[in-house]
């Protein structure tokens, strides 16, 4: 700075009022920046305790709107529209553990198998290299696009597969059927209380009215002769078990399906594997990023001894840059799919807003409820009962987001201390 | 062999079997390849999003009640209130319009905020500040976006309502605005950070030898220095918070409404779609396939933000060796 004009300085052209600056001048004016530059430390200070406060007013008012719905019926029970106070979130801790179990299984192989591709197998010809940077160009692309587009490409292709399949209708098995279902029509049998399931031959029709003996299955498996009984043939027969295997004549009866746990069909509809699926979508470039991030971490001089000694480059990615990446991939892992327990709109788009349910999935194709959906649909509702559990709903997800998100810290500093 | 049994070689060294090359050459060949699949996996999806919204809003503008010229000029979006097609209107303005309102006053929060706090972090604070401020910071950025629309309902429009004296609709653009401007916070935060920490230490400290403050030195060395990156967070915070969803569903309100006041109800593109999947619409009716030309509309304005962000992250980044 120009205060302290040297000798030189005096003795050139310049006008005096620049050579000889005005020492109050500078003084002033240094005590004007310095404290200028002290304000923007405050403002910094304030402006970044902003974020600390949002954070407690947001926990704090959570929980004080919701600590008192916190009791093992939360835990415990269903969602129930006649009994708001005893409302609970179960089949919505199941759901999310399902779509999160498969998010998962799909995501991460994919995901860091994309990452080992584009970190370890860096090809030199041309043509591979443009791949390459397209592919990771495309991977930036998608980190951008908004989770419900996302919902919506799963409702296309995973619930409806672009109706190659015809449309699905209620109650109505849509689709191609592969396994693990069995369509029986359900008439009542003359003990009341009790009915015959009778297999269904032709799944378009939909009631079958018995004038005749058919055949139909009982509890085991077994098949057997059914019965017809009519008003003017007598009395009904006295004998039970005759009584079980008995209809009225002209008795009606629906279609009723069976369906294992491993039921598949094409297309999904609105099951829980059509959600995973979906949210895997979601969380892929996250995991593709943190994977190459931790891919990169590891020092190339470990990959050039392993192939120096004369590994393979998938021998080297499976014996050392793996296993030296594995922490940060982990970490990176667990806070995906933490971000997946989280997501709501995806969900929404390919479940629908549905949330009476009062178990968890059934079979692979079945529909389930998740978290955030429930919390969503609760927290819409304008009774201030249900505002209260959804704030409880609300601690019981930030309680496992944070579990998750101490195990990655914890895995975390574990690498540190390396 | 026979041949070197009688040399003095060690036993160990005389029964060396080598495996086959040719197997392992193969299946170091089959990894590849299934790793190629799954980097492939990436781009089939977005073929799939492209095809998926191409073919399902052609649906929608085939229709003989839609326009090209209604959808991008219409001042009225009636999709969901009227049942009869031929008194629905199809103009994408105050869908847009009440996203961009959301995303103006959201950006109003996270950009000034966001960059004050990546500077504090980056040029000012000490480790044990560093040390509360950026699990803070990461533990906003993991809350579920539908537990910030909750606290948009709970807190931020009653006391909205509150300091006004009621001024505000329950439901308005501003608490949902506010509510999203905490959700991007922590991403412009710690991306600018990232951009000033790339900002060498030579610089700084030429700044300072030539007599700047602490204050100078941020504002007009790092922050220039680090611009690009700054710029392309901004971008991605900008497209985040036209995406976002949750939000706008719970605290934004459900009529779409082409006006630019903050106070009133807006319903955003993607605060329509929720409405519309919980409506249970009949798959198949032109309103079902307005569904997917809203999708477009929103899926070409974040994949242009994005690209723009990279474009500038690569052209004018400047690389420090």
């Amino acid at each position: 700075m120009s205060q302290s004009a040297t000798p030189e300085l005096q003795t050139s052209r310049l006008p005096t009022a620049l050579v000889n600056q005005d020492p109050s001048v500078a003084a002033s004016d240094a005590r004007k920046r310095k404290q200028l530059s002290r304000l923007f430390f405050w403002l910094c200070v304030a402006i970044a305790s902003i974020s600390v406060i949002v954070l407690a007013v947001l926990l704090i008012s959570i929980g004080v709107q919701g600590h008192s719905r916190l009791s093992a019926d939360l835990i415990a029970n269903s969602h129930s529209e006649l009994e708001p106070e005893t409302s609970g979130m179960r089949p919505a801790i199941i759901g999310s553990l399902f779509v999160c179990g498969v998010c998962g299984l799909v995501a991460l192989p994919l995901g860091i198998g994309t990452a080992i591709f584009l970190e370890e197998f860096k090809p030199t010809s041309k043509l591979l290299r443009g791949l390459h940077g397209f592919i990771q160009l495309n991977i930036a692309n998608l980190a951008g696009v908004p989770s419900i587009v996302f919902g919506l490409l799963g409702l296309t292709v995973f619930v409806y597969m672009f109706n190659v399949f015809g449309l699905i209708q209620v109650n109505k098995p849509g689709g191609w059927e592969w396994f693990g279902a069995k369509h029986y029509y359900q008439v009542l049998s003359l003990e009341p209380g009790q009915t015959i399931l009778i297999p269904q031959s032709d799944l378009d029709k939909p009631t079958i009215k018995i004038e005749g003996p058919v055949e139909a299955v009982d509890a085991d498996g077994n098949r057997f002769e059914v019965r017809t009984w009519d008003r003017k043939s007598g009395p009904k027969p006295a004998d039970k078990a005759t009584r079980m295997r008995t209809v009225k004549q002209g008795a009606v009866g629906g279609s009723y399906s069976q369906r294992s746990w491993y039921y598949f069909r094409l297309p999904f509809g609105k099951s829980f594997l059509a959600a995973g699926l979906t949210l895997s979508l979601v969380i892929l470039p996250v995991i593709i990023i943190a994977a190459q991030e931790a891919l990169r971490s590891v020092p190339p001089s470990l990959r050039e001894a392993s192939l120096g000694l004369g590994a393979t480059q998938w021998q080297t990615t499976r014996d050392v840059s793996l296993p030296a990446a594995l922490p940060g991939i982990m970490t990176g892992a667990i806070l995906a799919l933490g971000r997946a327990i989280g997501e709501a709109a995806p969900v929404l788009v390919v479940l629908g807003a549905a949330i009476a349910k009062n178990s968890g999935p059934q079979n692979l194709m079945d529909s389930v409820v998740t978290m955030p959906v429930l919390i969503f649909n609760w927290a819409g509702r304008p009774q201030a009962v249900y505002q209260e559990v959804a704030a409880a709903a609300i601690i019981v997800l930030l309680i496992v987001l944070l579990a998750l998100n101490s195990v990655a810290i914890y895995v975390r500093n574990k690498v540190q201390s390396y | 062999m026979p041949a070197s049994k009688d040399s003095s070689l060690p036993a160990a060294l005389q029964k060396r079997n080598f495996r086959s090359t040719a197997s392992s050459e193969f299946r170091e060949r089959c990894v590849v390849a299934f790793l190629a699949a799954c980097g492939l996996t990436t781009v089939l999806i977005t073929v799939c999003i492209v095809a998926m919204l191409v073919s399902q809003s052609w649906n929608f503008f085939q229709s003989e009640h839609v326009s090209l010229t209604d959808f991008f000029t219409g001042s009225e979006w009636t999709a969901l209130q009227s049942q009869n097609l031929a008194n629905a209107k199809f103009g994408i303005w105050p869908l847009l319009s009440g996203t961009l309102r959301v995303t103006f006053i959201a950006m109003i929060i996270a950009l000034p905020l966001g960059l004050i706090t990546a500077i504090y972090l980056s040029e000012f604070a000490g480790t044990r500040v560093r040390k509360t401020l950026k699990p803070t910071l990461e533990i906003i950025a993991g809350i579920p976006t539908v537990v910030l629309g909750y606290f948009a309902i709970l807190v931020i429009s009653p006391s909205l309502q509150w300091m006004t004296g009621g001024a505000f609709d329950t439901f308005n653009a501003t608490s949902a605005g506010i509510a999203v401007g905490i959700l991007c916070l922590p991403m412009v935060c710690s991306l600018s950070e990232d951009a000033m920490r790339a900002v060498p230490t030579a610089l700084r400290e030429g700044a300072y030898g030539l007599g700047c403050t602490p204050f100078e030195t941020a504002v007009k060395v790092v922050v220039p220095a680090a611009l690009s990156g700054i710029i392309s967070a901004f971008l991605l915070a900008f497209s985040r918070a036209i995406g976002e969803t949750m939000v706008v569903a719970l605290a934004a309100g459900t009529r779409a409404t082409a006006t630019l006041d903050p106070r009133e109800q807006s319903q955003t593109m993607t605060g329509f779609i929720v409405e519309m999947i919980k409506s249970e619409n009949e798959y198949g009716t032109v309103q079902y396939f307005s569904l997917y030309a809203v999708a477009v509309t929103l899926f070409v304005i974040t994949f242009g933000m994005t690209l723009l962000g990279q474009l500038i992250r690569r052209r004018y980044q400047e690389s420090y060796q």
